[in-house]
């Protein structure tokens, strides 16, 4: 395939080098120019996210390339040889395939399955054709991986379920109220957890804040920020009826909240459901109040054993996903592998040798009425000008096989005549 | 007889999407719900149209017999239930509704084929009015009682602080609570209005309102059961689990009236041997 793929994530790489790596990546934009002035790389993506580094390239000598690239990638980081070189690994042919495809559909990242990485390929892939990096087979192969990466998403639970505690919580309400549209969070404490909560709350749909907290002028910055209602600690039973959520994350030595209070609050909304997300240490809320109808009281631990069931899920989701990619990269094997001459012309000759014979088929009424040799001799005539007709292209192509660009020439005539659309 | 036709043609259907939603539960995949929500769809649409050749063939509203009230409350369920799915995400309710719907397809097709002829006493238009207004409202509540059981085990997941793939296929809490109050709500009239029609119809027939029948106490307790259920739930704001396991209950108590009362009593309201 003469495809190779060198680089190093976050499971090979300190952070040390792969923050190094992408602040001289910000410097002079995008490393591709530089990279392709390598003699042996035809085509080239550069992909710089900050969990790593790769680049993925059709090259025509692959052990020069690789030296080369290590090279490139050794200045680039300004970093001694032997520190660098143990982070990163090689791919070749079908394994970059699978690399890449898995990449993009975020099974190499760092938190499996999430969202990010798939745009991150896009943009490298954009970066690659705008530098004019990219031909037949990066072109495919990257269309093939975003392909992977929307299969993956679709046919396996790998992106389903939260994965941080503040989305937990998020998952929980939703779970609870159905649509957040409308609902009231209550924030017990200014600090920075229960901002993260809220933020990602107020992302979801909540409608309205209200932050409680006992230095009051914290209390107004923050409810500023998310243009909600400041309130002290003196009024939180009267602040707790009116809330829908109650995220809990002073840093109060006891209980903040009591089960008297809850129990008054719910009596005054008429039972309405209520959530309450207690994520200090102390805890804020009295774990008596979780036993309460209609009141769902959650931990931090609590949450974070949701988190873990989670990503043991994904874990096992994450099986499926290597089974389409294994299946995929089959695919693109396949692909690659039509574009060899020989079945090529095979292909090219079947076509035009099944155009000739169905056309005979539905001949006119006066040539049914030929003799034998007559149409015989019909036949003949018809085949001998196809074949003058074909034996350029073929010759051509025979030719240009035993250079590089013959993988181009392959791909245009399999596209102009339709050869794989044929099979399907 | 394509009303039989079509009528089997439905039940099968009901055993599909039966089938459907309880895969959709082991595979833990909405999607599989989704199919299977359309195919209860077409169940519903093609037992409509069993009905309106039903309607045409015996000449008068399909509600009466046995097999023709069971197959309209069923059909009254699963449209209510359809509707409440355009409005909200609870397709994975269909799991609980389908096969309640299959099983009294299945009861309902005992019937089927042997036409009874109406006796004299119940034509006229006021016994379909009676029939239809009554299983509409008995098919909200069973509604009603089909999301507050599934209520009550959403509840169980999320205050044990369990959630399970399982608990992530169920609706939340939210959805199920209000299609369990507007059915309610809306049950709870047409009840109450069919209960008067029949009641103006037994003063034609024998000659009085109310005749402490089996069957008419029975109802007459369920009915009150239920103005308490809704009186909680408006006046005193109880929602969420003790209203799930009030509206369970209390369609218990209504299905005694109905079934309860036809097998261990003799009731006057018993029309067909």
């Amino acid at each position: 395939m003469n495809i190779i793929l060198i680089g190093m994530n976050h499971k090979t790489a300190p952070v040390e080098i792969r923050e190094q790596l992408s602040i001289s990546c910000e410097e002079n934009s995008s490393p591709l120019p530089e990279i392709m002035k390598i003699g042996s790389l035809k085509e080239v993506l550069y992909l710089s996210t900050c969990n790593r580094v790769e680049v993925l390239a059709r090259v025509t000598d692959e052990g020069e390339a690789i030296d080369s690239l290590r090279e490139f990638i050794f200045s680039l980081g300004n970093l001694p040889e032997e520190e660098l070189g143990k982070c990163l690994y090689v791919y070749r042919d079908e394994e970059a395939v699978r690399h890449l495809f898995r990449v993009a559909s975020s099974l190499d990242s760092m938190i499996m399955g999430e969202p990010q990485i798939l745009g991150q390929v896009k943009d490298a892939y954009r970066q690659c054709v705008e530098h004019g990096a990219s031909g037949i087979i990066l072109n495919k192969l990257l269309h093939h991986a975003f392909r992977v990466a929307k299969r993956v998403r679709t046919e396996t639970g790998i992106a389903n379920n939260a994965v941080s505690v503040s989305f937990a919580a998020v998952e929980l309400a939703k779970k609870i109220f159905g649509n957040l549209q409308g609902k009231t969070t209550l924030l017990i404490g200014a600090g920075e957890m229960s901002e993260l909560a809220a933020r990602h709350l107020v992302n979801h749909g909540v409608g309205r804040i209200i932050v409680a907290n006992r230095t009051y002028e914290r209390a107004v910055a923050l409810a500023n920020h998310f243009h909600g209602v400041p309130s002290g600690f003196e009024h939180l039973g009267e602040r707790l009826q009116e809330a829908d959520i109650v995220i809990g994350s002073t840093g109060a030595p006891g209980y903040v909240i009591t089960k008297e209070m809850v129990a008054v609050a719910l009596r005054r909304r008429r039972n309405r459901l209520m959530f309450f997300i207690d994520i200090a240490v102390p805890r804020d809320i009295d774990p008596a109040v979780g036993g309460i109808d209609n009141v769902y009281l959650y931990n931090i631990d609590d949450l974070q054993q949701t988190v873990d069931e989670n990503i043991r899920e994904r874990m096992k989701e994450a099986q499926k996903a290597e089974d389409i990619i294994d299946e995929e990269v089959l695919n693109f094997s396949a692909w690659h592998n039509t574009l060899e001459a020989v079945p090529t012309i095979r292909a090219l000759r079947d076509k035009v040798e099944g155009i000739m014979k169905g056309e005979l088929e539905r001949a006119p009424a006066w040539m049914k009425n030929l003799a034998d040799e007559e149409r015989k001799e019909i036949e003949i005539l018809i085949s001998s000008v196809l074949n003058k007709v074909l034996h350029d292209p073929i010759t051509g192509l025979k030719e240009e096989t035993q250079e590089d660009g013959a993988k181009s020439y392959i791909a245009a005539i399999r596209r102009l005549f339709k050869l794989d659309e044929e099979k399907k | 007889m394509m009303d039989i036709l079509f009528f089997k043609i439905a039940l099968a259907l009901y055993l599909l999407s039966t089938a459907g939603y309880i895969l959709s539960l082991l595979v833990r995949r909405v999607q599989v719900a989704k199919i299977s929500t359309w195919i209860l769809f077409s169940a519903f649409l093609v037992q409509g149209i069993s009905m309106v050749f039903r309607y045409v063939r015996m000449g008068h509203t399909p509600v009466i017999v046995m097999h023709d009230s069971l197959s309209f409350f069923v059909w009254a369920m699963t449209g209510t239930y359809l509707a409440f799915q355009l409005k909200t995400k609870t397709r994975v309710l269909g799991a609980f509704v389908s096969p309640v719907a299959f099983f009294i397809m299945m009861v309902a097709s005992v019937g089927l084929g042997g036409d009874v002829a109406l006796p004299e006493m119940l034509k006229g238009w006021l016994v379909p009015f009676h029939a239809v207004l009554s299983i509409a409202g008995e098919a909200l509540f069973a509604l009603a009682c089909c999301a507050g059981a599934m209520y009550l085990i959403q509840d169980g997941f999320l205050k044990h602080r369990r959630l399970t793939a399982f608990s992530r296929l169920l609706p939340p809490l939210g959805d199920l609570d209000r299609i369990s109050h507007v059915s309610l709500l809306w049950g709870f009239p047409l009840l109450t209005l069919g209960a008067i029609a029949g009641a103006l119809w037994a003063r034609t027939v024998w000659g009085s309102h109310w005749s402490w029948d089996p069957k008419q106490i029975w109802t007459l307790m369920a009915w009150l059961f239920y103005a308490l259920v809704l009186h909680q739930r408006l006046a005193i704001g109880w929602s969420g689990r003790k209203a799930a396991l009030l509206s369970i209950a209390a369609l218990f108590l209504l299905l005694a009236a109905l079934i309860g009362v036809n097998v261990f009593f003799t009731s006057a309201h018993r029309f067909f041997v």
